[in-house]
């Protein structure tokens, strides 16, 4: 039996792994502002969930909800199958890193992360070695947070985040501030997460950065989720065509044409031809324009990235 | 009880190396010096002459050079100049959250947001003891080195009764203090709060109406109104107490049930 999720998007089976994150139909707005409208979002245990929006589409404000920082104007939260209530305990199996991550300036990093160590009542001072190993932070241990470039202060919020080994983490712009090695150190830790079991919700604006790691994609614009696909159907989704040079372009449309291809002339005076039958053989193109005495100058294969689907998207 | 440790522990972490905490000292410390500096001019003739204002002042005071007025100045120093500096001590145990910018990682923890703010309530009155604490071995210094003369145990148990009462009186109203610091999202809030207390305790007080206003209680209890101080009864204790109340109830109403948007 399948069930389906909003937005028309896969199909579940029953199954299907614990639901980590579920939201029903949140509503909030800030004063008459809509904020966040009728949102829906199932995260299973185990994916990489990449939420993709332009600064001020709501990611924030969802992530804030999600973790009981802001109360929704309707619909409810369910965090491990349970509401997010006052009561809600269960807080030690989630790590969250919201917006820049700041820390208390006068603190060394080592301090910084017995302070969150002692709020999460954690009994084994180990995991503070531990993830400053771990995070390389090694040679800033004793190093004062206001003193920490940009990047190792983010660093030290991942840390704080990933300090008692949450099976679910929510992440909000990890990737803000690091350099291209932290960058990578970063994809890298979540990748390992998720294959030690945990769950990453992943809100980001980096578009490219989401695609090397989420299994699932969801795009937020203006408040509304406007689309929720996997990455196979991403790929699937993303437009491709052969781009092809001649001497004659005019004439060499003609022909592809009349040998039944969708082809036409961009505005870069290139020839686009489109459908699966130019994707999957573009060589017999290449014969066929050669046959007509039109040799290609030129015969390339473009994917559209991730940055022009998003845009695509949004504004279809 | 363990959670509250725990949250405890992890506040008095926090304040470890606050330079702010060497500043408040430093200018409750002001009082006792003050203090010092009167009874020297008024046991020196020359010098009483040559410190116009000053002497002035003291003579206003009705200070002469014994333990009865320089208790009496360490307490009014507590009861007025604590509403300043209590209020400075709780705009920042309070209010360093947001500035620090760390208030979000305090509201998603196993440790209760509720247990979180008592461990800041107990950080601030701990606080605000040790500086009273402080000015009071700061003054016995001072009476020590001037040589003042011993007073009998009566004058003294009287006074530190004085002293420890006008203490606990300025410390309740810490809490809305704290309130306006989680509302206000940060320092200005707060101490603009304190600003506008301390001038209408003040005013209300000269009015002859500050047994009813909370933040002239504790000036009047300490005797920096003189003959006011006796206008003092139940209704201006229970004001005092129910307006802490509402301050604590409050904040940590807010701080649970608001929208955490920073």
């Amino acid at each position: 039996m399948f069930l389906y999720n909003h937005v028309g998007c896969r199909p579940r089976t029953k199954t299907d792994t614990l639901e980590l994150i579920s939201t029903q139909s949140i509503i909030k707005h800030f004063g008459k502002t809509p904020v966040i409208n009728e949102v829906s979002i199932q995260i299973n245990q185990g994916e990489i969930y990449g939420f993709l929006g332009l600064n001020g589409a709501g990611k924030t404000t969802l992530i804030r909800i999600l973790l009981g920082m802001i109360k929704p104007n309707s619909g409810h939260v369910k965090l491990f199958g349970k509401k997010v209530t006052a009561n809600f305990n269960q807080w030690n199996d989630i790590g969250y890193l919201v917006e820049t991550p700041y820390s208390y300036p006068n603190l060394s990093v080592t301090e910084n992360l017995n302070v969150y160590y002692q709020l999460r009542q954690l009994n084994n001072p180990k995991v503070i070695e531990d993830i400053i190993g771990k995070l390389k932070l090694t040679p800033y241990a004793n190093t004062k947070a206001k003193h920490l470039s940009l990047g190792n202060q983010q660093r030290l919020g991942l840390a704080k985040a990933l300090i008692h080994k949450p099976k679910l983490l929510i992440l909000d712009e990890p990737i803000n501030g690091l350099d291209p090695e932290g960058i990578v150190e970063v994809r890298e830790l979540i990748k390992e997460l998720v294959h030690t079991g945990s769950t990453v919700f992943l809100s980001s604006h980096i578009l490219g950065e989401i695609s090397k790691v989420a299994n699932r994609i969801a795009i937020i614009h203006q408040g509304k989720l406007i689309k929720e696909l996997t990455t196979n159907e991403l790929t699937s989704q993303l437009v491709k065509k052969i781009l092809v040079k001649t001497n004659e372009n005019q004439r060499a449309v003609t022909h592809l044409i009349t040998s039944n291809y969708q082809a036409a002339l961009n505005e870069n005076d290139e020839i686009e031809i489109t459908g699966s039958n130019a994707i999957s053989n573009p060589e017999h193109i290449s014969k066929l324009l050669v046959e007509k005495g039109l040799p290609p100058k030129q015969v390339s294969l473009f994917t559209e990235d991730l940055e022009m689907y998003f845009l695509r998207t949004i504004r279809s | 009880m363990n959670r509250q440790l725990h949250a405890l522990k992890a506040e008095l972490l926090k304040n470890k190396y606050s330079n702010i905490l060497w500043v408040t000292f430093i200018a409750f410390a002001l009082a006792p010096i003050m203090g010092g500096v009167f009874m020297v001019i008024m046991r020196n003739p020359d010098a009483l002459a040559k410190a116009g204002g000053l002497s002035a002042k003291a003579q206003v005071m009705n200070f002469s050079a014994d333990w009865n007025s320089y208790f009496g100045i360490l307490t009014q120093a507590v009861g007025v100049g604590g509403v300043l500096i209590f209020g400075f001590v709780a705009s920042w145990v309070f209010g360093r959250e947001y500035s620090d910018g760390t208030a979000k990682d305090l509201l998603a923890l196993p440790t209760s947001r509720t247990s979180i703010l008592n461990a800041k309530f107990i950080v601030y009155a701990t606080w605000c003891l040790a500086l009273v604490l402080s000015n009071l071995v700061v003054g016995l210094l001072i009476g020590v080195v001037l040589q003042i003369s011993t007073p009998d145990n009566i004058v003294v148990s009287t006074h530190l009764s004085n002293y420890f009462l006008t203490t606990g009186l300025t410390i309740l109203l810490g809490t809305p203090i704290a309130f306006f610091a989680i509302w206000g999202k940060g320092y200005l809030a707060p101490l603009g709060f304190v600003a506008l207390t301390l001038v209408f305790a003040q005013v209300i007080a000269a009015t002859g109406y500050g047994y009813y206003f909370p933040w002239s209680v504790p000036g009047l209890f300490s005797g920096a109104g003189g003959e006011y101080k006796a206008q003092l009864d139940v209704t201006s204790y229970t004001i005092l107490i129910l307006t802490s109340f509402a301050g604590y109830v409050a904040t940590l109403t807010y701080w649970n049930y608001a929208d955490q948007t920073k």
